[in-house]
């Protein structure tokens, strides 16, 4: 009876990097070792591409952590396996999109006409370091290509090369793009730092 | 360029230490050090029931499928022969008579009652009335 046979032990040297095509190929079959390293591996930049399009630190978790769960669902579905990070980032990019838009729907059911959108919520209000809320800000203002590539790059240590492969962009993009946003991000900081709180409040 | 150069300029020339430093603040981690081991044990425990699935499937052989499809054919082979049997059994008496040639029947002769004795009101046209109504 297949329910009753005892599975063999999966074993993976965790020592010796194993490629994506490697791990997926694993986890096509339920390795729980292998779809482990997958999540270790991709969960920061899950994390910072869910941020990007959010904005919000509980958005993104929701949607990276979905993203995992979709991308195992539809493991077969990856072409080409050796390219994993590039499709996950895509199901993320598009997993936060969705939840942006419900968010809104929602928002505009419950908002009355002519009540500011972006009213701080209780969370908002409660963060604890001022710089990150002025971070957050700063990083909404900007594009959202411009927002992910600088997160990926800055936040979590990816490569120019790096991002261009996963994003499918080229490189002398990424590096105008990279460039932009933390001018950007350093102006904007510098203003928000400077700009009085009621004047921002206003914004 | 070649990638390797390209490499050595992304990590040295452009890394932005001041905001690296502010986007860190960002990251969960920052002020939740067991963050993104949680991160990971919720989504493990979200997906062991697929994992599972994907393990059973992958152990499925040849012979367990076969097994299973046995479990459901084996009994309704059984029930179809016997049906089948009870219905030769009791249906042989009324097997309608063999259609016969009329060469055959010259040959041979005609075991049962060949020639009826009135031809029925629509004579079906097989053989036998045939032959009947040549004679």
């Amino acid at each position: 009876m297949p329910s009753t046979r005892s599975f063999p032990t999966v074993s993976i040297n965790r020592s010796e990097p194993l490629s994506d095509s490697e791990l997926v190929r694993r986890a096509k079959k339920g390795e729980e070792v292998a779809f482990g390293l997958l999540v270790e591996r991709y969960q920061r930049p899950a994390y910072a591409v869910a941020l990007s399009v959010t904005g919000r630190h509980e958005d993104a978790q929701d949607a990276a952590q979905e993203s995992f769960l979709v991308a195992l669902d539809r493991l077969e579905e990856c072409r080409s396996p050796e390219k994993f990070g590039g499709w996950l980032m895509t199901i993320v990019r598009n997993r936060s999109k969705n939840l942006v838009r419900r968010e809104s729907l929602r928002e505009m059911e419950e908002v009355p006409p002519g009540a500011r959108s972006r009213v701080p919520t209780p969370e908002r209000v409660a963060e604890t370091s001022e710089l990150r809320a002025l971070l957050k800000e700063a990083l909404m203002d900007l594009p959202e290509v411009q927002r992910e590539i600088v997160l990926l790059h800055d936040l979590e240590g990816w490569k120019h090369r790096e991002i261009a492969d996963r994003l499918d962009l080229p490189c002398g993009t990424v590096r105008s793009h990279l460039h932009f946003a933390r001018k950007a991000l350093r102006d904007a900081l510098r203003r928000l730092a400077t700009e009085p709180e009621m004047l921002r409040a206003a914004r | 360029m070649n990638r390797r150069y390209e490499d050595m300029l992304d990590d040295g020339m452009e890394r932005d230490m001041e905001l690296a430093d502010a986007l860190a603040s960002l990251d969960p981690a920052s002020h939740d050090p067991n963050y993104w081991l949680r991160f990971r044990s919720w989504v493990m425990r979200s997906a062991a029931r697929e994992l599972a699935h994907r393990r059973l499937m992958t152990q499925l052989t040849i012979g367990d499928v076969v097994q299973s499809w046995a479990r459901a054919l084996v009994p309704t082979a059984v029930l179809t022969a016997v049906v089948a049997g009870l219905m030769l059994i009791h249906g042989g008496t009324l097997a309608p008579p063999r259609p016969i040639s009329v060469e055959e029947m010259l040959m041979r002769g005609i075991d049962r009652e060949a020639l009826p004795t009135t031809l029925p009101a629509d004579p079906s046209p097989d053989v036998v009335t045939f032959a009947s109504e040549g004679f």
